[in-house]
């Protein structure tokens, strides 16, 4: 080292060890403090004589006296230094000052302990800053531990629901079961009754329970439909080999003129169009589809029917004049026990365009509305 | 995951009789390194880590199970159960001295000799009894545990733990002899500093040394003069060494002291 390189300045050690920016300790073998710097002597408010000659854990916080016990003395015995350890220090007045802690020993040549040397820095801010991380972090997973909870309780509440619904889908499909035998009792009496020769008023009367056993044996068959379609998850059809839809098509129209007084439909539909289809299911989506453009449409007038090809596929179709479907029930047209808000007067379950839309899908096909400017079409199509 | 290998046992030795040690709150088997090897001659000397603490399989840590010392005795017996230890030799370090006893009741053939390093069957002062702590400096420990991790970090555990082949990568550590994950410690603090033992004394058929040091703050001469009155029969040796961990502090004196009873 040359002189000219060395600043001109000399440092005191002595000075250096009192009054450094650190705190220094040093602790005997049997845990006696044995020297002590003047800068630990000011943060602590204690003197000398009060501090040299007393045991170190006297030093510490309850807890921080522990610590020192379980961890720090054996890291200490074991690894024969220590760094980074956060430390409380009583002060004169018994407040807990935090530090953070190096420590070392320094041993004789014969292996013998000698001191260990502790260095303390002052961590009031660091302390309070890790206190917050802590804090954070507990938040943190209170918060995830509260997210899961009530992930918990919505999915368990999903699931009641479901139960609820899937019980109440079969109950639906209990009682339409259990009322088809009742109705057809009713239904077969009325047949007999009709072969013996009433009074002109036991004939209109009969006329009148026939129309109304007609009803009910529809609601019940529509309520089974829509249990086959959610508990079956789907309504079901058996489609037959290629066969002519017209007649199909015809006969429906005929049974929907005969239960409708004062309906008119005009029908067209070529006669040698040939579908894969379940004929009965697609009789079932045109008398649906007749039955709501008879009740919703002008009874002024008439209600076309129109099958053919278009673009590769059946196309039918049901036109009905009158007031455009409103756009809100347009989204809801299709969804089951949905009657429209227009008349409140009418009666039914509100299944009749649901379980139409379902036979639609069961045929890969689509069922769509639009209405505008006083008419109102239902198109349906399949591939042919 | 065996047994022994859940609590990282370590057999050593070439004697039949057992001497099985156990540490206390804090550290991990590595505070009985000065001391066990002097046994190995003489004993089977067998080490294990509890769980939670040191190379145990933390993955097995259970706050149910280890609710109370009672999880930690079942542990023990059953490592005693699987080495085939009978009428051994049992040293127990702090709060493994009540956790050695509570095992020497549920399996009494296992050891014939209980040695109690620093026991204490209650920390928390009750009425006459003097534990050293009042309840609240308990909870002020609690909170201090939080203040030091101890080279421990969440992101680091994974390679720590996943690593039990290669356990020179857990030694570079620094502190790794006392490196536990700080909720588990925190657990086993709560477990050891509050529990309460006093009843379970006068159980003990185990012939019984309590070693006691001089100056101990987690460990005072009065309570282990109170656990001296309470086992009938026990003996009571007063190190000349200071501190809590005198198998650390004074190797050797614990070593003539086990010698000399065994």
């Amino acid at each position: 080292m040359s002189d000219a390189a060395a600043p001109n300045v000399h440092e005191d050690l002595a000075d250096l060890y009192e009054t450094a920016p650190c705190g220094y300790l040093s602790i005997t073998a049997d845990g006696v403090i044995a020297k002590c710097n003047q800068t630990l002597l000011t943060w602590t408010g204690r003197s000398r004589e009060d501090l040299v000659g007393s045991r170190f854990p006297a030093l510490l916080s309850v807890g921080s006296r522990i610590y020192n016990e379980t961890h720090l003395a054996p890291l200490l015995r074991m690894q024969g230094h220590v760094s980074e350890v956060a430390l409380d220090i009583l002060s004169h007045g018994g407040i807990k000052l935090p530090m953070l802690a190096n420590a070392a020993e320094k041993r004789a040549e014969d292996g013998r302990l000698l001191f260990t040397r502790f260095t303390l820095l002052e961590a009031s801010d660091r302390r309070r800053y890790e206190h917050d991380l802590i804090a954070a972090r507990d938040r943190a997973v209170e918060r995830a531990r509260m997210g899961k909870a009530h992930e918990a309780a919505i999915s368990s509440e999903l699931e009641d629901e479901r139960a609820t619904a899937s019980l109440r889908d079969q109950f639906i499909a209990v009682l339409g079961h259990d009322l088809r035998n009742p109705l057809a009792a009713i239904e077969s009496g009325l047949h007999l009754l009709r072969k013996e020769s009433l009074s002109a008023q036991g004939g209109r009367v009969t006329e009148l329970m026939e129309g109304s056993i007609r009803r009910a044996a529809r609601l019940v068959d529509d309520v089974m439909d829509l249990a086959r379609i959610r508990l079956g998850g789907g309504i079901g059809i058996q489609r037959s080999r290629r066969m002519p839809v017209e007649p199909t098509l015809r006969q429906v129209v005929g049974e929907m003129l005969a239960i409708s007084p004062g309906a008119t439909i005009v029908f067209e539909a070529p006669p040698a169009l040939e579908i894969e289809g379940d004929p009965a299911r697609i009789g079932q989506l045109l008398s649906n589809l007749l039955g709501n453009a008879i009740t919703h449409g002008d009874p002024g007038q008439p209600v076309q029917v129109s099958a053919g090809v278009e673009g590769g596929k059946f196309v039918l179709t049901v036109t009905n004049s009158g007031e455009p479907i409103p756009e809100q029930t347009m989204q809801h047209l299709f969804q089951p026990f949905f009657r429209g808000a227009s008349r409140p007067s009418q009666q039914g379950l509100g299944l009749g365009l649901h379980i139409a839309s379902e036979i639609a899908r069961a045929h890969d096909g689509t069922l769509t509305a639009s209405s505008a400017e006083w008419r109102t079409i239902f198109r349906f199509a399949m591939p042919l | 995951m065996s047994i022994l290998s859940r609590n990282h046992v370590q057999v050593s030795g070439s004697g039949t009789r057992a001497m099985v040690f156990a540490h206390g709150f804090g550290c991990d088997q590595n505070m009985w390194r000065f001391v066990a090897p002097a046994f190995e001659s003489d004993f089977r000397v067998i080490a294990f880590d509890h769980v939670g603490a040191g190379r145990s399989d933390l993955a097995a840590f259970d706050p149910d199970k280890y609710a109370n010392l009672q999880g930690y005795a079942g542990d023990l017996v059953e490592i005693g159960e699987a080495l085939d230890v009978r009428q051994g030799v049992f040293v127990g370090h702090s709060v493994s001295a009540m956790i050695g006893l509570l095992a020497s009741l549920k399996a009494p053939e296992m050891f014939d000799a209980l040695v109690m390093v620093g026991p204490s069957p209650r920390y928390i002062d009750d009425g006459a009894y003097r534990g050293g702590f009042s309840e609240s400096q308990i909870e002020e420990l609690l909170e201090f545990l939080a203040d030091n991790h101890l080279g421990w970090s969440a992101a680091m555990a994974p390679a720590i733990m996943g690593n039990a082949d290669r356990p020179e990568l857990a030694e570079e550590l620094t502190n790794s002899f006392c490196r536990t994950d700080p909720e588990i410690a925190r657990h086993f603090a709560r477990v050891t500093f509050t529990s309460d033992n006093r009843d379970d004394l006068g159980k003990v058929a185990a012939r019984t040394l309590i070693l006691q040091c001089s100056d101990d703050v987690i460990a005072p001469p009065e309570v282990g003069a109170f656990c001296h009155a309470a086992m009938a029969g026990s003996e009571l040796v007063t190190l000349k060494a200071t501190g809590h961990c005198p198998n650390l502090s004074a190797p050797e004196e614990v070593v003539a002291a086990i010698r000399a009873f065994v």
